[in-house]
């Protein structure tokens, strides 16, 4: 039983490791992550799912992207093409029977086949998020991403085709298979959690695979 | 006239609702707002990543677009003075 422990182990992204912490055993899922800030506000959230679908008989892989959480690299020297290219290297590792996209996440699901996404976002609202961010202080609310990564990240569009299930909350008017009421905490200055959107989350995955 | 009171009070709630969400906070001060009540640098949960998360749940729930030539801090000084622009871009 390795449910309740956390392991850690390293993927390779062109020429340097990167870490990936892996919960449970079992079919593996591999989760992508919210982008920039919003990756701090929902990482307790990300764990509590990731726990329940452990529990639940899953192995939950979550990668850190080069320039993020225990990365070496600085995230000011990382292009989209870089990201991309660790989402694909962290699914080759993983052998993902599904991906789960958070966010931003979703815009980088396209080298899995069955994607599970919660409130995808295109990059065009998450860069105009960075740049509003700037407009009441000097700054990207304290990120300042590269052009190669800002550019592509503006154009992109979570991928089509394969199997997708999207979910998003009650509160968002946009189109989705399922609405959960929640609210959005990739928002929150204080990062915090929910216990009740995260068992929904982690139950709608499981009842999907196991369809 | 109703439909049009109606249609302000949507959109008092549409704002004290996304006030919660973005900032977390507790529903009894979240209804206590009044026209007069401080937002933008007497919040500590009001950072310049909130002004953005902000916005953009008011365009997403309102229907509307907000230019950013549009934001400043007289804009979001108050409940009030949010109010007021939040009526003005949706009830055109």
């Amino acid at each position: 039983m390795t449910a309740g422990g956390l392991h850690y182990s390293r993927y390779r992204v062109g020429d340097r490791d990167e870490w990936m912490m892996r919960i449970g055993g079992g079919p593996a899922l591999l989760f992508l992550p919210p982008l920039f800030e919003e990756m701090n506000r929902t990482r307790a959230l990300l764990a509590s799912v990731m726990r329940a679908l452990a529990a639940d008989g899953f192995e939950c892989w979550l990668p850190d992207l080069p320039g993020t959480g225990e990365s070496e690299r600085a995230l000011e020297d990382v292009s989209w093409d870089e990201w991309r290219e660790a989402a694909a290297a962290a699914a080759a590792s993983a052998s993902p029977v599904c991906s789960v996209g958070l966010r931003g996440g979703a815009l980088l699901d396209g080298g899995v086949e069955r994607r599970w996404r919660f409130a995808p976002a295109t990059g065009a609202s998450l860069t105009r998020d960075l740049a509003r961010a700037g407009l009441m202080t000097a700054g990207g609310g304290g990120y300042a991403p590269s052009a190669a990564l800002l550019g592509p990240l503006e154009a992109a569009e979570p991928a089509a085709g394969g199997k997708v299930r999207t979910l998003r909350l009650a509160t968002d008017p946009a189109e989705a298979d399922l609405k959960l009421e929640g609210p959005p905490l990739w928002r929150r200055a204080e990062p915090q959690t929910s216990s009740e959107l995260a068992t929904a989350m982690a139950c709608d995955i499981s009842q999907w695979l196991r369809q | 006239m109703t439909a049009a009171l109606n249609d302000e009070q949507e959109v008092d709630q549409t704002l004290r609702a996304v006030l919660r969400d973005v900032l977390g906070l507790p529903e009894a001060q979240v209804a206590a707002l009044d026209e007069s009540s401080p937002l933008f640098g007497a919040l500590p949960e009001f950072d310049s990543m909130a002004v953005a998360g902000l916005l953009t749940e008011l365009e997403e729930r309102l229907g509307i677009l907000i230019e950013d030539h549009e934001v400043d801090a007289d804009m979001l000084e108050s409940f009030g003075s949010l109010l007021t622009f939040a009526r003005s871009k949706s009830l055109q």
